[in-house]
């Protein structure tokens, strides 16, 4: 992962971000840049590394983004409850999960140390402690503290934990507290741990050196049912390390991107001493709208600005999600796939959307047909 | 009661003072005079209470809420009259702590304490409480050193030998049981459960607590119960089968084990003071506080 860029793209993108400190990444937000690959707004935000929750409200879309201090406090006691005997339930799981060794129980508390917080100090153990001699590495790692290169800068990582299996592969762990009912969990809730886990499988493999020892099967635990009985799977993350690694060097080639945004856009908030925005809202809104955006539906639970770009795209087919999107062809907006479903569109069909328009005449008539009936039937 | 907070004032002193005569006296082998200053010791502190509380009920009126900062570990609750029989639940709770520690022999997170305590005390507590009770003896211990027959202190992580969290043992326990190494959770976890089970079988009628207890290590000992995985026990736990499986596991990691406790804590021995043999090293953590309060500067 290389720094994007020269001087010259460091520059405007310090430009973009209105001479503000870059925000720090963590795991949820750079899992978050895999979700919309074709967003050029959300591209361009990122890799200025922006303070896009304040832009957005700033602009006038707030988003009620966070986590609700219930779901956190579950989340903690979920944790606790595990942690708590790290060499009862939590070995027990990851015994049954990756048929660790009976010798393998080491267990490497890497919260703190000595007592000191402190990130590089706690970097530096951690990788002191992975990559030492295979024989003395132990096999649980609590909380390690990794570094991952995005837009040029370090950004540090939590991993819950990870295992160590004898035959010298690293497995990241996932602790979630989201329940499996009955054998299923919530798809995307599965589908936002496994690109965060990837995240985790990616530093990993940044500071150990080497590819194969980190495995691309993570392990997830979460409560089974509704006790707070938990319950190991094995989540196969490589497709999302494939995403991840397509986006991150895109990150590094914002070049690209750069060149298509006129040079005088900027998402700077002018904030005063206070940190008081004291941009013009509307000035702000104008320059977002100059950087072209993607929106789909599933924005909605990973972007800041999806309230904006949702409201930008009104009355086109793509705020009705991507495979309605696919299924109109090019029918760009809503009134248009109307016009062109009843029939009454002054304009002769172009060629091209003629199969769609049959597809939405005969889908409309269906729907009549379908209505008089029940009409019918109710009088 | 005038002036309650002078008076507690006063009393704080003279408990000091007592506590230091009781020190000496124990010291010099007196053990009728230090019975006689232990009772007054009591006394003072009983005083002390009292004082405390009516000053909180005076400045909070409507609120029966103990004052947050005590000396003593006891809450009005729990509090009798002296002179009358301890039961159970009117023990301090540094006594029900001690009480389920020696039980289990290994150092132990409060969770585990206080379930250990209500399934063979029958009395259990709020595990917050716990968190200011190493606070308070490390406390306790700096303002009288030794004053007290125990200490409720810290395991000490064996690679740098600070306090390990989260983790309660007992001061009059050896060096090497109160350190934590990379394989001292598991091992711990078998000697708990080992100690557990053994409990267990001599007690004819368990209670549901006490089952369920040994339920938990069975469900997480390999082989300790038929037709098992984890966290979820099937069928009756039989105590013998579970110390028979932990004593299995623990055969395979007790040499290595025992020998990484060793060493540190021989170094614990030789680089550290007393409190902080029994409260862990602060070192670290004091010099990380300095450099950032100089890059503050």
């Amino acid at each position: 992962m290389s720094s994007p860029g020269g001087a010259g793209t460091e520059r405007r993108l310090a430009w973009l971000r209105g001479g503000e400190l870059p925000q720090t990444h963590n795991a949820r937000t750079i899992a978050a840049l895999a979700s919309n690959p074709g967003c050029a707004r959300r591209a361009l935000l990122d890799a200025a590394a922006t303070r896009k929750q304040d832009i957005a409200e700033h602009a006038g879309y707030p988003v009620p983004f966070g986590m609700s201090p219930f779901a956190l406090s579950r989340g903690v006691v979920f944790e606790r409850q595990l942690k708590d005997d790290p060499g009862g339930l939590l070995l027990a799981l990851l015994r049954e999960t990756l048929n660790l060794d009976i010798a393998e129980v080491g267990f490497t508390d890497l919260n703190d140390v000595g007592g000191s917080p402190d990130l590089a100090v706690r970097h530096a153990r951690t990788k002191a402690v992975l990559t030492g001699r295979p024989d003395q590495r132990g096999t649980l790692f609590d909380h390690p503290l990794l570094r991952f290169r995005v837009g040029g800068r370090h950004a540090y990582l939590e991993p819950d934990l990870i295992a160590f299996r004898h035959d010298d592969t690293f497995h990241v762990v996932e602790i979630k507290s989201f329940a499996v009912i009955d054998g299923q969990a919530d798809p995307a809730k599965v589908a936002a741990a496994a690109i965060q886990s990837a995240v985790y499988v990616l530093a990993m493999r940044d500071l150990v050196g080497d590819t194969a020892t980190v495995h691309h099967e993570s392990v997830l635990i979460c409560p089974r049912d509704f006790a707070n009985t938990p319950l190991a799977t094995t989540l196969d993350v490589r497709k999302q390390l494939g995403v991840l690694e397509r986006q991150l060097s895109r990150i590094a080639g914002i070049d690209s991107v750069l060149a298509h945004v006129p040079a005088d856009v900027s998402f700077s908030l002018d904030a005063d001493e206070k940190g008081v925005p004291q941009r013009d809202p509307g000035d702000l809104l104008r320059d977002i709208k100059r950087v072209d955006a993607n929106y789909s539906p599933e924005c909605l639970a990973s972007c800041e600005l999806c309230y904006l770009c949702r409201d930008e795209a009104s009355g086109s087919t793509s705020v009705l999600g991507k495979s309605v999107r696919e299924e109109l062809g090019g029918i760009e907006s809503v009134p248009r796939a109307l016009k062109l479903a009843r029939g009454d569109d002054p304009l002769p069909v172009p060629e091209d959307l003629r199969e769609a328009a049959a597809i939405l005449r005969r889908a409309a008539s269906l729907r009549r047909d379908a209505l008089a009936a029940a009409r019918a039937e109710t009088w | 009661m005038g002036e309650p907070l002078d008076s507690a004032e006063a009393l704080e002193e003279r408990i000091s003072a007592l506590r230091a005569a009781v020190r000496r006296a124990v010291l010099d082998g007196d053990a009728d005079r230090a019975r006689a200053l232990r009772r007054d010791l009591s006394h003072a502190e009983q005083d002390w209470d009292n004082a405390l509380d009516a000053q909180a009920a005076r400045a909070q009126p409507g609120s029966l809420e103990p004052a947050p900062e005590r000396d003593d570990d006891q809450s009005p609750a729990e509090r009798q009259p002296r002179g009358e029989p301890r039961g159970g639940t009117l023990l301090p709770l540094r006594e029900q702590v001690h009480e389920a520690l020696s039980l289990l022999q290994v150092p132990a997170a409060p969770r585990l304490i206080a379930t250990v305590h209500e399934a063979f005390y029958a009395t259990s507590f709020p595990t917050a409480r716990l968190t200011s009770l190493r606070r308070d003896e490390e406390r306790s211990f700096k303002t009288a050193p030794f004053a007290r027959p125990y200490y409720i202190c810290a395991a000490l992580a064996a690679d740098f030998l600070s306090p390990s969290r989260g983790l309660l043992a007992i001061s009059t326990w050896p060096m090497e049981r109160r350190i934590i190494g990379s394989l001292s959770p598991r091992v711990d976890f078998l000697v708990a459960a080992i100690n557990v089970a053994q409990a267990i079988e001599q007690i004819p009628q368990p209670v549901p607590a006490a089952r369920a207890l040994l339920a938990r290590f069975a469900a997480n000992v390999r082989g300790s119960s038929s037709a098992n995985s984890a966290g979820r026990p099937s069928g009756r736990i039989e105590p013998r089968s579970v110390i028979r499986a932990a004593q299995a596991e623990l055969a395979v990691h007790q040499d290595e084990d025992h020998a990484a406790r060793a060493e540190a804590a021989r170094r614990a021995r030789e680089q550290l003071d007393e409190p902080e043999q029994l409260f862990g090293a602060a070192s670290f953590r004091r010099a990380a506080t300095a450099d950032k309060l100089a890059g503050e500067r």
